[in-house]
């Protein structure tokens, strides 16, 4: 099972750049998520590396197969690919059972029992048993995903794309499809590239995640380390929520704005340049009351005045005013804190991270 | 036009605006000229047609001719279809199949009306009750493209076009459509029986509608040689420098003559009358005579040297009742044989 | 109740009217012959000449039909799929060649293929010295030709459309799974696109079957007839209109059996897929053959647009059409004729100017308000009111003129004779067309946007006025070109409705072909040309895209 190598890649419609410089590695059996608002560039580079489209730079490697470059492009029914589509593309005059078994037909020796038991068998994989002659118009939404994902399956891929396949299904299927779809990755184990605008989504289901941004890999990484410790202001943002505030290095390891003060977990950044510190709502810890704990050394402690509190159920969402500078924070259920009250908030510092302020 | 025959155009209207005088003292004019407007339908040649009419109103300015040509068959047509829906529209209506005419007078639909000057015609150019009178006449002839058939190899007689050696080379016009056309197969089929036109059609005719097709048909090489045909238009043709030569069968011409009449209901029946004067005038028929290769009913006018004179043909003649009872059988044969 | 009710239903009143009346004189007159009930159908369909006439009009259809779609769907193909060179060359021709009228390029092709003196056949034996012609327009065979290539763009633009609408990841999926650009043809793009071959082939059929013009000229000479020419000569001094009426129902039958079967074929399996992303398609590269194929599609071009146009423009100038083109055949004295001598032209532009503009106009009204009835389901049963509007194109312009002549020769009211009958007629065999671009304009402006303005108080008539009307205006100008479009080139019903007083041009281009006035036909049809592809240009303009409706 060969992995994936991407290297500058790059392509441009007229002056916008689609996708600028791109580098990507997915290892062999990984499942790699692209992940990135409309417009980033992921549905572009799924089909470059799919073989649709021809870069103007850079290079898509598979194995050590040169398969797209400048140069040229192996077609895409020679890179031993499949992928998933949006709108899933079963072919209407054709039953499942066609469906499944057309890619078996190309570049390998079976016969039509052959090519039935295979059919079969993936349509068990994929808990279709008994849907062979049924035609597509007469499937549901989810019933046609999971063939569009046993026609894949069956042709044994090198490397599977998925672009979206989920965006059309409704809320409760597609939850439930994110987890199959990680169950048949860990039973096949191929070297997978999915591409969602859904931060859940790819935190469930892949090994791996890329956020894209304006064409280029903003950063690459687990779910945990995305969440944890995003890179940029936009990483921060994109995945999970989080309160952004723009300061300045006082000196290292300590930023202001204004009449706040906070230490931050990272002494990088010199005197004088701008950050935005990225604190997360659940981080926060919301006391009632002007505390009289003792300041811990792992914390920042502020005080400020509650806002807006939001009833959710399972918690509880706050806005509160600290200097003038509005702070979301999640809470579990409780008591509620009245708005007007004056609370004190508990952040570890470990959990304020500074990012490049653009 | 030619301009030889726009000089002689001119000369016509010349000579008519000399005597014009007296006609602006005419109260038939003044109440032509109210009436503004006169609509003649007609089955003579389209460049002739227009060019009596513009004749007419340069000498009666203010009076308009509406000219609506087409062939014979399909002037009837028109006017029964329209006399069927209750619309008047037409003051003249002159075509080539007499027929039409002893129909149209028993239907009580043509206006009694004796044209200025006609009393010196033949007695085959008038009706005995003064309803329609002979405005002009023709006779079917050969035609055949002197370019492409050498002079002696030609047809001389209309039993030759029976010939084989003629097959996918002729063209015939249609009586369903023309009036001219109507009278010759008559007047064969009273000469040789219809079987002659069964044999005709044996040779692969090509079919057209008006008299005045075949003569370009053949001018222009598509086929050889036309099995009828108005000889004025053939002539018309010769004249203006196209490779045609008529020939005049021994066996007989039939001869057609064209009648016109006023309708009964004519919405402009003082500018029909001063048109239909007009149009007998010894100006306009030597016009008919010259230009067009006509022959007419008025004595006083003089023939072309290049074309045989009536007196020097032998002519086949048809009744007009006979024509008009057998209309129908005419047409029926002839699309039997000819497929259309 | 809604207030603006009313106007809706005078809407679909007015239509059932103009619909129903002629088709219910029609079967009335055809049972009221002498001897009653079927007598006149018996009568018709004994008579072997109607009889021949009918055969005639089914062979002549079929094979119009086939060859159209011998030459529609591959170029179709061609353009949509692979990397022919000048596509947008072809697609531009493609549409001279859909607006062209029939009767017009039959008429050039006499000149071109008549056996004698045709000037092809003239140098096809110059060139090889034989003896006989190439083509015979004057057959069958010519007449299937002659027609073939004014049907075939109707197959052209039903694949060419169908193949756009195809979305593109279906041919992605089944090439990323291994299959070659030719086996995706072949598995996948073909099957798709069957519904529509079948159903352009129907089309074909339907307007060969319809046809009047170009059996007048091509088929009468040779001595045969089709239903078409068969019905008109019915009314031939005397008139026979129930052997008329008789003889129009078979066409009747045959266009209704006809379009229900291509209903049936689209709507089964409706193919045209919506949904799924369209992205940049990659084209099958011809290789060697790239540049063959471009001289195959010139080749058809030339038969269809090339050679006629070129030949009428000769017999414009040429006052011996069959002669050589030299300075001493040269004369402007057939436009002088045409324009100046000729009586008939002026009033026949004039007619058939203001039956255009009357006719469009008053017909993208009516097709707009019928559409947006319908879309809107503004009055109950607004659902059947497409069936009603669409009727016409089930019934031949000439079966609809006898409808209408035998509607209209009789009180109440009698409009026979005045242009009037021919606008009824005109109005009734365009509104499909006109109701077709409509009811797509229509679907495009968003219902929402007039909910939003009913919901701050305006009525529905201010919001048709205020907002719908400005948003569809680009839609109903094309609707008004299309009609306008049809009118000028209609024959089929105008040779049996006109009076010398209401003559169209088309008319008097027939009118002219019975004299064998060859220079001016050539100046009246391609003035008639111009008239058509001004107002191409002008919808080019308005609509700002391709106005066949395929995408770049």
């Amino acid at each position: 099972m060969p992995g994936v190598t991407i290297r500058g890649l790059t392509m441009r419609y007229g002056d916008v750049a689609a996708v600028e410089a791109l580098d990507l590695d997915v290892a062999p059996g990984e499942l790699v998520a692209l992940l990135g608002p409309s417009g980033c560039g992921k549905t572009t580079t799924l089909r470059l590396v799919a073989g649709f489209l021809e870069p103007e730079a850079g290079e898509i490697r598979v194995g050590d197969r040169l398969l797209s470059s400048p140069a040229g492009v192996v077609p895409p029914e020679r890179r031993k690919m499949a992928m998933i589509f949006q709108s899933y593309a079963l072919w209407p005059h054709m039953t499942v059972a066609q469906n499944v078994a057309y890619g078996l037909r190309f570049g390998r020796r079976l016969d039509r029992a052959d090519r039935a038991g295979r059919v079969r068998e993936i349509l068990r994989a994929v808990q279709l048993s008994g849907y062979e002659s049924r035609y597509p118009g007469e499937l549901s939404g989810g019933q046609q995903q999971r063939v569009a994902v046993a026609r894949s399956l069956v042709v044994e891929p090198e490397i599977l794309l998925l672009d979206e396949p989920l965006s059309n299904l409704d809320a409760n299927l597609r939850e439930e499809m994110r987890f199959e779809i990680r169950r048949l990755h860990e039973a096949f184990g191929i070297t997978t590239l999915y591409v969602t605008h859904d931060q859940a989504e790819a935190m469930v289901i892949s090994d791996r995640i890329a956020v894209l941004e304006h064409g280029r890999v903003a950063q690459v990484g687990t779910a945990e380390d995305l969440f944890e410790r995003p890179a940029t202001r936009f990483v921060a943002q994109f995945i999970g929520r989080t309160n952004l505030v723009d300061c300045v290095v006082t000196e290292p390891g300590l930023v202001a704005h204004d009449g706040l003060r906070l230490r931050v977990a990272t002494a990088d950044a010199k005197a004088g340049a701008s950050v935005a510190v990225s604190i997360r709502p659940h981080a926060i810890t919301l006391i009632s009351g002007e505390s009289a704990r003792v300041t811990s050394d792992g914390d920042n402690v502020l005080t400020g005045v509650l806002k807006r509190a939001s009833y959710l159920g399972a918690g509880l969402d706050y806005e509160v005013d600290v200097a003038g500078v509005i702070l979301r924070v999640a809470a579990p259920a409780g008591a509620r804190v009245a708005p007007g009250t004056r609370v004190t908030l508990v952040v570890p510092i470990a959990r304020c991270l500074p990012l490049p302020a653009a | 036009m030619g301009t030889v025959n726009r000089i002689v155009g001119t000369v016509a209207v010349a000579a008519l605006l000399l005597t014009g005088v007296a006609h602006a003292q005419d109260p038939r004019v003044d109440a032509a000229k109210k009436e503004g407007k006169v609509v003649w339908y007609t089955s003579l040649v389209l460049p002739s047609a227009e060019k009596v009419a513009k004749l007419f109103e340069a000498a009666y300015p203010g009076i308009k001719v509406e000219v609506h040509r087409t062939g014979s068959q399909r002037i009837l047509q028109r006017v029964m279809q329209e006399l069927g829906a209750n619309i008047k529209i037409a003051d003249v209506v002159h075509t080539s199949d007499a027929g039409h005419f002893v129909l149209l007078k028993d239907k009580k639909l043509l206006a009694q009306y004796t044209p200025a000057g006609v009393e010196k015609f033949p007695a085959g150019f008038k009706d005995k009750d003064g309803y329609y009178f002979g405005l002009r006449a023709t006779v079917n002839c050969i035609a055949y493209n002197s370019k492409l058939v050498p002079a002696a190899e030609a047809p001389k007689t209309w039993k030759d076009l029976l010939d084989p050696k003629w097959k996918g080379k002729l063209v015939t016009a249609h009586p369903g459509y023309s009036g001219v056309i109507a009278t010759h197969v008559l007047a064969l089929v009273n000469l040789y029986g219809w079987d002659y036109f069964k044999q005709l059609a044996q040779n692969k005719v090509m079919i057209t509608q008006s008299a005045a097709d075949p003569p370009g048909v053949v001018a222009s090489g598509e086929r050889l040689v036309a099995a009828n045909g108005g000889d004025y238009y053939t002539y018309q043709l010769k004249k203006k420098g196209n490779p045609v030569e008529m020939v005049y069968p021994k066996e007989g011409v039939p001869l057609v003559v064209s009648p016109t009449a006023i309708t009964a209901f004519a919405p402009h029946p003082s500018a029909a009358r001063l048109f239909t004067d007009f149009t007998f005038t010894r100006e306009i028929q030597q016009v008919m005579a010259d230009s067009e290769g006509l022959y007419t009913g008025h004595p006083d006018v003089k023939y072309p040297n290049d074309k045989p004179k009536l007196h020097e043909l032998k002519l086949l003649t048809v009744e007009a009742e006979e024509l008009e009872k057998r209309n129908e059988e005419i047409k029926k044969k002839f699309v039997e044989f000819f497929g259309a | 109740m809604d207030r603006s009710l009313p106007v809706w239903v005078v809407t679909a009143l007015l239509l059932a009217l103009l619909m129903l009346l002629p088709l219910g004189w029609l079967v009335a007159l055809s049972v009221s012959g002498e001897g009653g009930g079927l007598a006149s159908y018996r009568a018709a369909l004994s008579d072997p000449h109607l009889r021949k006439a009918l055969w005639n009009t089914l062979v002549l259809a079929f094979w119009v039909g086939i060859f159209s779609l011998a030459v529609g769907a591959p170029m179709a193909w061609l353009t949509a799929r692979s990397d022919l060179p000048g596509k947008r060359a072809v697609r531009a021709l493609m549409l001279a060649s859909f607006v062209t009228p029939p009767f017009l390029g039959a008429f050039a092709w006499v000149m071109l293929a008549g056996p004698n003196a045709g000037l092809l056949n003239k140098f096809w034996r110059d060139v090889t010295g034989a003896e006989g012609p190439l083509i015979d327009i004057f057959t069958m065979p010519g007449l299937i030709f002659a027609t073939t290539l004014y049907t075939f763009p109707y197959v052209f633009i039903m694949i060419a459309n169908t193949l756009e609408l195809i979305a593109s990841d279906l041919e992605e999926a089944a090439s990323i799974l291994g299959a070659r650009r030719l086996t995706v043809a072949l598995t996948v793009t073909l099957p798709m696109v069957a519904p529509a071959i079948a159903s352009g082939f129907i089309l074909a059929v339907l307007q060969a079957l319809a046809l009047f013009g170009s059996p007048a000229i091509l088929a009468m000479p040779a001595g045969f007839h089709t239903i078409t020419t068969q019905i008109w000569s019915y009314f031939q001094y005397p008139p026979k209109i129930e052997l008329a009426a008789a003889a129009s129902m078979p066409l009747l039958v045959a266009t209704g059996l006809l379009l229900y079967l291509q209903k049936r074929v689209l709507g089964r399996r409706g193919y045209a897929s919506v949904g799924g992303k369209s992205g940049q398609r990659r084209t099958i590269p011809l290789g060697a053959l790239r540049w063959p194929a471009f001289v195959v599609c010139l080749a058809v071009m030339a038969c269809s647009i090339f050679l006629p146009y070129g030949v009428l423009a000769k017999a414009a100038l040429s006052r011996a059409w069959a002669q050589p083109l030299t300075w001493d055949n040269f004369t402007l004295n057939n436009v002088w004729f045409t324009f100046w001598q000729y009586s008939a032209t002026k009033d026949a532009i004039v007619n058939t100017l203001e039956l255009g503009i009357m006719t469009a106009t008053v017909g993208a009204l009516l097709a707009a308000l019928l559409a947006y009835t319908v879309n809107r389901k503004l009055v109950p049963g607004s659902q059947f009111l497409p069936f009603l509007v669409l009727a016409p194109v089930v019934i031949p312009g000439v079966v609809l003129a006898v409808g209408l002549f035998i509607a209209y020769t009789r009180p109440p009211l009698i409009l026979y004779g005045t242009l009037w009958i021919m606008f009824a007629a005109f109005v009734t065999k365009e509104l499909p067309i006109g109701y077709s671009q409509s009811d797509a304009t229509f679907r495009g402006v968003h219902v929402e946007l007039e909910e939003a303005g009913r919901i701050l108080g305006a009525g529905r008539l201010r919001v048709l006025r205020e907002i719908t009307a400005p948003l569809a205006r680009s839609g109903i100008i094309a609707t008004w070109c299309f009609v306008f479009i049809g009118v000028i080139r209609e024959l089929s019903a105008s040779i049996i409705l006109f009076t010398p007083n209401t003559k169209v041009m088309s008319v008097v281009i027939m009118d002219l072909k019975e004299e064998g006035q060859f220079g001016a036909i050539a100046v009246l049809g391609l003035f008639m040309l111009l008239m058509t592809f001004a107002t191409v240009a002008l919808m080019q303009q308005l609509l700002g895209r391709d106005v066949l409706g395929v995408r770049e």
